[in-house]
């Protein structure tokens, strides 16, 4: 065995946590933006996905593309906004929370995994070492 | 009573079936690992001398992975850079290299130390 491949799951884990890391930033930008009216482009805050990636053969993840999710804004009336239509509607990102928050809980569970494995990989790394006591 | 074989039975059946060494797919050289041979004439006799020099340029690659997650830390530190994954990956691989150098340094002193008390 190489001396280099023993750190490849290593490597691996770690492209793990910073791709659900990369996926909470993501998270938390459309969180933040769930009720920003104006996302400086005239329309709403679009809501955003992160599109993971895996390398070629047994390598790690990445995070490919951020795109945007291109479902109808959220129609809210409120003849009162003064950015309220001719009807009193207003448009809303398209961001929903409780969908954010399962999000939210799947990226911290991926990411608790990855954080075991590089753990665990450390530790069995140590085990046969010791073997060599 | 009955029930409880048949349980038992079944349980190491679904064992067998799943260490079968059949089940393993087998090494693309099985000459490459294991117990080395004995008196081989194909490769040459690696003697201490050899192993004391892959040690040498072994503390090499490890120094420079202990000065890679050294500078990731002072990078991190300093502002300069702000991925603490990246610094957690270079400070586990280079715990883990400086392990097995240890390791295998202990195990050379202790083979040196016992040549040394042989009685002649």
């Amino acid at each position: 065995m190489e001396v280099d491949n023993i750190f490849s799951p290593i490597d691996i884990a770690i492209s793990g946590l910073q791709a659900q890391g990369k996926q909470m930033e993501v998270i938390s930008s459309n969180v933040a933006n769930a009720r920003t009216g104006d996302a400086g482009n005239g329309e709403p805050y679009r809501r955003l996905e992160a599109a993971f990636k895996s390398d070629e053969d047994m390598g790690g993840v990445r995070v490919d593309k951020i795109l945007a999710d291109m479902s109808d804004f959220l129609r809210v009336f409120d003849p009162g906004n003064p950015h309220a239509d001719e009807e009193g509607y207003i448009a809303m990102p398209n961001v929903n929370l409780p969908v954010e928050m399962m999000n939210l809980n799947i990226a911290t569970r991926v990411y608790q995994a990855n954080a075991a494995v590089l753990k665990r990989y450390q530790q069995m790394v140590e085990n046969t070492l010791e073997l060599l006591r | 009573m009955v029930n409880l074989n048949a349980n038992v039975s079944g349980v190491s059946n679904a064992i067998n079936g799943f260490w079968k060494p059949g089940s393993v797919q087998p090494m693309a050289n099985p000459d490459s690992f294991g117990m080395p041979k004995v008196g081989g004439s194909d490769a040459k006799k690696a003697d201490f001398a050899d192993a004391v020099k892959a040690v040498k340029d072994y503390i090499s690659k490890v120094d420079d992975l202990q000065g890679s997650s050294d500078m990731s830390i002072k990078d991190l530190l300093s502002g300069r850079n702000e991925d603490i994954l990246s610094v957690v990956s270079a400070v586990a691989k280079a715990d883990m290299g400086f392990k097995l150098l240890v390791g295998v340094r202990n195990q050379l002193i202790e083979a040196y130390k016992q040549t040394m008390n042989m009685q002649l």
